[in-house]
């Protein structure tokens, strides 16, 4: 939000790019729209709220978005595209596929506590924005499976475990979050790291060697 | 039915399913509490069937009128408003729901089978009833707050059932769980069965028993024991 007066040229005084000012414009659109669902829920929330947050005209916003949802959907993709980079880019700074977790849960848990609007927004808010945004949350939790399943090579019995356990494990780690959020608790999840960790590797290790992998 | 005495108690007029309780129209000479009762379940019912059809957001009363086959008078007789008709249904669904879950459960005496059988309960019962599955699983989330709170209750009250298999496990496992492993198991469990439900998989339902049993046990049981009775037939 400091950023917002800092960085908006006066009109007509700038010399930027055309494609540097739309960026520009959506990731603040975005933004705006993440802080006024957090703040009053999906429905609640119109346009022109978006719009005032965002310190932008209103066509500004339609030459970006078609509609709310529109801008939603957006908000989702952009949140999780974000996530995922930051969680692979820490994950292979380490060996392990143990350590990958631990360390990719990390820093997810540390985006969520970092951006608590667009977290309340992609996380909870999300649910109830209707089939469009259920289906695009649906989807984003399976972007994080295959960093699961290579647990099952490391595992001593990874072709038995139930097909279904990373869609479950991802599904627990969501859950815990979107609790955490709902009770106000978004700023103790980073806390949770340990936790998360020995639940997500159990299955594939034991209990035994996923507490150590968090020690 | 007309040669059977009817039963007017409310239990006996919640016994019917749904899908049966459509009553002929006009005079049909029942008690009025009984009438009353059932045309509460038909609107009910007749929610269900047009949220799967529309959804929450796209569902009219006018929809949920047809569907249950009444008049809007009656309906306002019920309900204020749309919203009220899904928590009343909501809370029907659920009270079902967890009776099942909870009576599967108490009828198996080890823990780990009862287990199974509340995860079986619920699959089953999920998988027999796709649009009352989807109310409740699916478009709960959609319909507002009042309803998001329900649901986040519901889900965590099948937390205990999991909390009981910590009883008599050794120190050594124990130490092991941390103090989340079982909203962990149940958030787990509950979107995997969500999902499949959006994926228009609610027939299949049945089908990740073993994946669930499994995935609730290991913590608890380790891997290998919990694979033994997830497979178990």
């Amino acid at each position: 939000m400091t950023q917002r007066t800092s960085t908006r040229p006066a009109p007509g005084q700038h010399r930027l790019s055309r494609e540097f000012i739309t960026q520009h414009q959506r990731a603040r659109i975005i933004a705006a729209l993440a802080e006024e669902t957090a703040a009053q829920g999906y429905r609640a929330v119109t346009v022109a709220d978006v719009v005032r947050r965002a310190g932008i005209a209103r066509n500004t916003f339609y030459d970006n978005f078609s509609s709310k949802e529109d801008c939603f959907l957006a908000t989702q993709d952009f949140a999780v595209e974000e996530a995922l980079r930051r969680v692979v880019e820490a994950a292979t700074k380490v060996d392990s596929w143990q350590a990958r977790v631990d360390a990719g849960l990390a820093a997810f848990l540390h985006y969520v506590t970092s951006e608590p609007a667009l977290a309340r927004t992609c996380i909870v808010e999300a649910l109830s924005a209707g089939p469009a945004a259920l289906a695009r949350y649906e989807e984003s939790l399976q972007a994080f499976i295959p960093l699961f399943r290579i647990g099952r090579k490391v595992s001593p019995h990874g072709e038995d475990l139930p097909e279904t356990l990373e869609e479950t494990i991802i599904g627990g780690v969501f859950w815990i979050i979107y609790q955490r959020i709902i009770l106000g608790e978004t700023e103790e999840i980073e806390q949770l790291l340990p936790e998360l960790v020995e639940f997500a590797l159990t299955p594939y290790v034991g209990a035994e060697a996923a507490r150590k992998a968090t020690a | 039915m007309a040669a059977d005495p009817i039963d007017t108690s409310v239990e006996s007029a919640r016994n019917y399913p749904p899908e049966l309780a459509r009553l002929p129209p006009g005079r049909h000479g029942l008690p009025r509490e009984f009438v009353v009762h059932n045309q509460r379940e038909r609107l009910i019912a007749g929610l269900a069937e047009a949220i799967s059809e529309k959804g929450f957001a796209g569902t009219t009363i006018g929809d949920i009128t047809r569907h249950a086959a009444v008049s809007r008078r009656t309906f306002y007789e019920h309900f204020t408003s749309k919203d009220e008709c899904f928590v009343a249904a909501y809370d029907t669904v659920m009270a079902e729901l967890s009776e099942r879950v909870g009576a599967a459960f108490a009828e198996v005496d080890d823990w780990p089978h009862g287990v199974r059988a509340g995860i079986g309960a619920m699959l089953a019962f999920l998988a027999s009833e796709p649009n009352l599955a989807r109310l409740c699983m699916v478009e709960a989330l959609v319909a507002g707050p009042v309803v998001v709170e329900r649901y986040d209750a519901a889900i965590q009250s099948l937390v205990p059932y999991f909390k009981a298999g910590r009883e008599g496990r050794s120190p050594e496992v124990l130490s092991r769980l941390s103090p989340s492993t079982e909203e962990a198991l149940v958030g787990g469990m509950v979107s995997l069965i969500s999902r499949r439900i959006i994926a228009g998989k609610t027939a299949e339902l049945e089908g990740l028993l073993p994946d669930l049993v499994e995935f609730t046990l290991t913590p608890y049981l380790g891997s290998a024991e919990a694979a033994k009775i997830a497979r178990e037939s």
